[in-house]
C-alpha cells in the first residue's frame, strides 16, 4: 500500500494525549479494550470510504454504555477530541479521525436489552448489528424495517448516526422513522435520555436531530426502536430492460400508477455482470438494466398489484418479467442486490460509491449525465440505484495505483453530485456528508442555513470535540479536505 | 423559493396589512398591541426583523384554529397572521412531493392533491381551518397516524424566518436526503418557538381506492384496547381507534373499537372478514360497517374529538397496551368527583384524548394522572382549555408537564435559534 491514498496526520492541532489520561482509560476499560500499537491501528485508518486515510493515536473499545460515558468523561477532563465509530461500514469517511486522537468504538455494546412484542418496541445497545434485531423478533412476526445493504455488519449506533436507509425505505421509511429514543453521551460525558418507548413526549424532538448528526453531538449508546409487522406475503420480480433509460421510465410508470412497492431497485449491465459472476442468480448478462421490484403486504390484493406492475414494465419495453418462484429465489435476488458493492471488487482493484438523490422523474437525465461523465473522464461507472427513491449509487471503478485515474474519479464524483443538485436533488440520500461531501454542502445550503446547523451543533457540543471537522465546510476543513485530494491525485 | 413567494423581499415597501390588536385577536386572553397579515415571505421577514430589533415578541398564527394549544405567552406584542401566504408552490405529482406556503389550508392542499389521485395522509381536525404552518407547529395528527405516521414522517424540507429576518432552510425537496442536520424535526410541535415557518415540502402518497371501517362494541376500556391491539396484530389496519360512549352517534355501548382500512377492494374485504371472525370469537359485537365516504366521515368525527367542546381536552401518551388501564383509572377518578369523561384513543400509538366537562375537575385530574404517566415514561399535555384554567395549572407542571432529561438541551436549543426570545415566549415546555 505504498501508493495508498493520502494519509492524514491526526496529531496536529489538538492537545496531546498524556500518559496519565491513557493510564486512566486503560484502568477504566481494561488493557484488552485499548488499541495503541501502530500496526493494530491500521484497521481503524478508514471506513468504507477509502480515498482518504488516517489512523487515530488510540482506539478505545468500551463494553457498556456506562463505560462509554466514563471514557468520554475522561476525554472531557483533558479536552481531547474524539471520533465515534461503530462497525466502520460507513461510506462517507464519517469515522476518519481529523484532529481527533482518540476513537471510541461502540462495537462491543452488543446487548438487545428488551423486546416488547405487544407494543412493538426494542431497546438495543449501539453495537447491536442491524440484522440481529430482525432475527431476534421474527418468530413473533415482527421485523426492524431499515435494511441497509450492509445490514449483516453495520450497527445500530452507526445507523442512528447516519440515518441509514436501504432498499425497503421506499415504503417503510429510513432510520429516523423507526427511532423513538436514544441515550446520548454528550461530549462533556453527561448522559442524557432523549425520547423513549412512548410516542410524542412534550418538548423539542431532540431524538429527531440526533438521528443523522453523524456523531457530532456525542455518542449514542442505546436506542429505542419501533418494530414493524412482517408482511404477510411478498411478490418479488425481476424486470429486464434493453436500456437503463427504459428501466428508468418504468420506475416513473410504476409510481405514476399509484403503486408504492416495498422496494424498487435498479442494476445496470456492468453491475449485472459483476453480481452474476459472484452469485449465479440467473441474471441476464445481455440486458441494459434490470429492475428488482418487491411488493409486500396482505396476501389479498397482492396479485392484482403484481399484475399492474408487470403490465407497466411490459408497456415500458421490458423484454421479460420474471417472478421469484419461492423464498429461496427471493433470497438469492436480494443477496445479489445487497452484495452488489462487494461483487464489484471483481471488476477493478478499487471502487468509489456515490450517493446522490434526484427527484425520481429525473432519473433518465442523471443516468445520461453519469454516462457522459464516465466517457469524459474515461472511467467505468456502474449503476445500482434505489430507483424508487431517486437515490442513485454510481460506482466508479479505478485502480488507486494510477494516480491520474484517482484524480479523474474524484472529479467525476464531484460532477455527478453537482448534476444531482442541478436537477433539484441532494448530494447524499443515506451515506452522510462525512468528509467526502463537505465541499458540496454550499451547493445545497446558504451561509445562513449552515450557520443554523453549526449553532445547533454547539448546543450539544460547545467545544466541537465530537467528531470534529465533519459535515461543515469551515475554512480550516476546506483546506484539509481539498489539499490531500490534490496530493492524492499527483 | 419561488419568486412569487419571496415577493417583495427587495422592495422598499411591504404589504404588511397592519392594524391594532383587539380582544378578538387575544391569545390566552392576552391582547397583542398589533396584528399584521403580511402578503408574502419578504413582508414576513421585514416584520420579524423589526420585532426583534425593537425587543418585542410575536406569536405566529395561521387561521387561529389551534391557538388554544400551548401555555399563555409571557409577552405578546404582535400577532403575525400568515393566512395570506396560501400558495401551493410546486406539486410534482410524478415525484410525489409538494411544496406549500405555510398559510395554505390542508383542505385547499387536499383539493389539489386529490386531482392527481394523491393525498398528504395526515388527518387532523378542522382541515378547512388548519394551515400547513399550524399543522407543523402544533404537530397535529389524526387516526391515520396508525399507519401513515405523523408530520415528522412526511416532512421533507422546511423554510423559516430567523429572528433577524433571514430565510433559513433545512432538508430538501427529494424523498430521501441526509445532507446536514434534520432541522425540520425540531420545528415539529415547537409551537413556533424556533422560527416563523413560511414554507414546507412533504412527500405525498397515492390516494387509496377504498376505505372501510368496522365498529365493534365493548363493555369497558380495558377490553376495548385489548381487542384493538388484537385486531392490529391480525390485520394491520390503516387506523384504529377506541372511543367511549357518547362520542359516536348510534353506538350504544360503553366503548367502541373502530378498525379502518385503506386499499384495494379485495384487501379491504379480506381484512373485514378477519375482524369479523375476531368478533365472532365472543369478544365483541360488530355494530356497524362503513364504506368509503361514510368510513372517511367516521374517521373525521374521531379526529374532530381533539376540538370537542369541553372545559379541557387532555392528551395522554403511554405505551399502547397501557392505554386501557389508564382510561379506567381516569374514569374512576373523574367519577369520584361527579365528572363523566369522554375519550378517544389512537390505540396503535398509545395516545388518547380525554374531554373534561367541568373546569373545576381539570386541575385535580392533571394532578392525579400526570405523575403516574410521567413515572412510566409517558406524558399528559393539556391541549385546549380556557386561560383561567391554564393559570390554575401553572403549579402542576403547566400545560406540558416535565419534558424529561432533555430539558436543559431544549432551553439551549431555543437560545440557539432565538436568543432574544422573540418567538412565542412562554408558550412551550419548561418556560420556553
Amino acid at each position: 500500500m505504498s501508493l495508498a491514498p493520502h494519509r492524514r496526520g491526526s496529531t496536529r492541532d489538538h492537545p496531546t494525549l498524556t500518559t496519565r489520561l491513557v493510564d486512566a482509560l486503560r484502568a477504566l476499560v481494561g488493557p484488552d479494550a485499548i488499541v495503541d500499537r501502530p500496526e493494530a491501528l491500521l484497521v481503524y485508518e478508514c471506513d468504507g470510504y477509502t480515498l482518504e486515510r488516517g489512523a487515530p493515536e488510540l482506539v478505545v473499545l468500551p463494553r457498556s454504555p456506562e463505560q462509554v460515558a466514563g471514557v468520554v468523561r475522561l476525554l472531557a477532563s483533558e479536552g481531547i477530541p474524539f471520533v465515534p465509530r461503530g462497525a466502520g461500514t460507513g461510506l462517507s469517511g464519517g469515522t476518519l479521525p481529523i484532529a481527533a486522537p482518540v476513537m471510541v468504538c461502540t462495537s462491543r455494546l452488543q446487548a438487545i436489552e428488551s423486546i416488547d412484542v405487544r407494543n412493538r418496541r426494542v431497546v438495543a445497545q449501539a453495537g447491536v448489528v442491524n440484522l440481529w434485531i430482525t432475527r431476534q423478533v421474527q418468530s413473533a412476526g415482527l421485523l426492524y424495517a431499515p435494511d441497509p445493504s450492509s445490514q449483516t455488519a453495520c450497527t445500530i449506533g452507526g445507523n442512528v448516526a447516519e440515518n441509514s436507509g436501504g432498499p425497503h425505505t421506499l415504503k417503510y421509511g429510513v432510520t429516523t422513522n423507526h427511532v423513538l429514543g436514544v441515550e446520548l453521551v454528550l461530549p462533556s460525558g453527561e448522559v442524557v435520555q432523549l425520547g423513549g418507548a412512548v410516542e410524542e413526549g412534550p418538548g423539542y424532538d431532540l431524538t429527531g436531530i440526533v438521528v443523522g448528526s453523524e456523531g457530532t453531538f456525542g455518542i449514542v449508546t442505546r436506542a429505542t426502536l419501533r418494530l414493524t409487522r412482517a408482511p404477510e406475503a411478498y411478490r418479488t420480480f425481476l424486470a429486464v430492460f434493453e436500456s437503463i433509460d427504459a428501466a428508468s421510465e418504468a420506475v416513473s410508470g410504476i409510481i405514476g400508477a399509484g403503486i408504492v412497492p416495498a422496494a424498487l431497485e435498479m442494476m445496470d449491465a456492468l453491475i449485472l455482470q459483476a453480481v452474476e459472476a459472484a452469485f449465479h442468480a440467473g441474471l441476464p448478462l445481455d440486458a441494459g438494466a434490470v429492475l428488482l421490484v418487491e411488493l409486500d403486504g396482505p396476501a389479498a390484493g397482492l396479485d392484482t398489484l403484481a399484475e399492474r406492475v408487470r403490465a407497466v414494465c411490459l408497456r415500458h419495453g421490458a423484454r421479460e418479467v420474471r417472478v421469484a418462484a419461492d423464498d429461496a429465489e427471493r433470497a438469492l435476488l436480494w443477496k445479489a442486490r445487497k452484495r452488489a458493492f462487494g461483487a464489484v471488487g471483481r471488476l477493478a482493484p478499487n471502487y468509489c460509491t456515490q450517493d446522490g438523490v434526484v427527484p425520481r422523474t429525473r432519473l433518465p437525465e442523471i443516468v445520461r449525465a453519469i454516462a457522459a461523465t464516465a466517457q469524459r473522464h474515461q472511467l467505468r461507472i456502474g449503476n445500482v440505484f434505489h430507483a424508487g427513491d431517486g437515490n442513485i449509487h454510481p460506482i466508479i471503478l479505478f485502480d488507486e495505483r494510477d494516480q491520474d485515474e484517482v484524480r479523474r474519479v474524484l472529479e467525476a464524483g464531484r460532477e455527478i453530485l453537482e448534476a444531482c443538485v442541478a436537477l433539484g436533488g441532494s448530494v447524499t440520500g443515506e451515506h452522510g456528508i462525512g468528509v467526502e461531501k463537505i465541499a458540496q454542502m454550499p451547493l445545497l445550503f446558504s451561509p445562513e442555513d449552515l450557520l443554523a446547523m453549526t449553532r445547533v451543533r454547539a448546543v450539544f457540543d460547545p467545544d466541537g470535540r465530537a467528531n470534529p471537522h465533519k459535515i461543515f465546510p469551515d475554512a480550516k476543513v476546506c483546506v484539509e479536505t481539498r489539499a490531500p485530494r490534490r496530493q492524492a491525485a499527483m | 423559493m419561488s419568486a412569487a413567494a419571496e415577493g417583495a423581499a427587495g422592495d422598499a415597501t411591504h404589504d404588511l396589512d397592519e392594524r391594532d390588536g383587539t380582544i378578538a385577536d387575544a391569545v390566552d386572553a392576552i391582547v397583542p398591541a398589533s396584528v399584521c397579515r403580511p402578503a408574502n415571505t419578504g413582508a414576513v421577514r421585514e416584520m420579524v426583523r423589526r420585532t426583534t430589533a425593537q425587543g418585542l415578541a410575536l406569536v405566529a398564527s395561521g387561521r387561529g384554529r389551534h391557538l388554544a394549544i400551548g401555555a399563555p405567552p409571557t409577552k405578546l406584542d404582535l400577532l403575525l397572521r400568515l393566512d395570506r401566504l396560501d400558495e401551493i408552490l410546486e406539486h410534482h405529482a410524478a415525484d410525489m412531493t409538494v411544496s406549500v406556503a405555510a398559510g395554505c389550508t390542508l383542505a385547499a392542499l387536499d383539493r389539489v392533491l386529490a386531482a392527481a389521485g394523491q393525498w398528504l395522509p395526515l388527518d387532523p381536525p378542522a382541515p378547512d381551518a388548519t394551515t400547513i404552518g399550524g399543522l407543523i407547529a402544533a404537530n397535529l395528527s389524526g387516526p391515520l397516524r396508525a399507519s401513515q405516521g405523523t408530520v415528522r414522517d412526511l416532512l421533507l424540507g422546511l423554510r423559516w424566518v430567523s429572528p433577524q429576518g433571514e430565510l433559513v432552510s433545512a432538508g430538501g425537496r427529494v424523498v430521501k436526503n441526509v445532507a446536514g442536520y434534520d432541522l425540520p424535526k425540531v420545528h415539529v410541535g415547537a409551537l413556533g418557538t424556533l422560527g416563523v415557518l413560511v414554507e414546507a415540502t412533504f412527500k405525498v402518497r397515492p390516494r387509496p381506492p377504498c376505505e372501510r371501517a368496522l365498529v365493534l362494541a365493548c363493555d369497558d376500556a380495558q377490553s376495548a384496547v385489548e381487542l384493538a391491539l388484537d385486531a392490529r396484530d391480525a390485520v394491520e389496519p390503516a387506523w384504529l381507534e377506541v372511543a367511549s360512549a357518547g362520542v359516536l352517534a348510534g353506538v350504544d355501548a360503553p366503548f367502541a373499537v373502530v378498525v379502518g382500512w385503506l386499499g384495494l377492494e379485495e384487501e379491504v374485504a379480506d381484512a373485514e372478514r378477519r375482524v369479523h371472525s375476531l368478533a365472532e370469537a365472543g369478544r365483541a359485537v360488530v355494530v356497524a360497517t362503513r364504506d368509503d365516504a361514510d368510513a372517511g366521515a367516521l374517521r373525521e368525527r374521531l379526529a374532530a374529538f381533539a376540538l370537542e367542546p369541553a372545559a379541557a381536552v387532555l392528551r395522554v401518551a403511554t405505551l399502547p397496551d397501557a392505554v386501557g388501564s389508564l382510561l379506567v383509572e381516569a374514569t374512576r377518578l373523574a367519577g369520584e368527583a361527579g365528572e363523566t369523561l369522554r375519550c378517544v384513543a389512537h390505540a396503535a400509538n398509545g395516545v388518547a384524548r380525554i374531554a373534561v366537562r367541568e373546569p373545576r375537575s381539570v386541575a385535580a385530574l392533571v394532578a392525579a394522572l400526570r405523575p403516574r404517566l410521567e413515572a412510566a415514561g409517558g406524558s399528559l399535555v393539556v391541549e385546549r382549555t380556557a386561560a383561567s384554567v391554564k393559570h390554575e395549572l401553572a403549579s402542576l407542571g403547566g400545560m406540558f408537564g416535565d419534558p424529561g432529561p432533555g430539558r436543559t438541551l431544549m432551553r439551549r436549543l431555543k437560545d440557539a435559534f432565538d436568543p432574544q426570545h422573540t418567538f412565542a415566549p412562554g408558550r412551550f415546555v419548561a418556560g420556553i
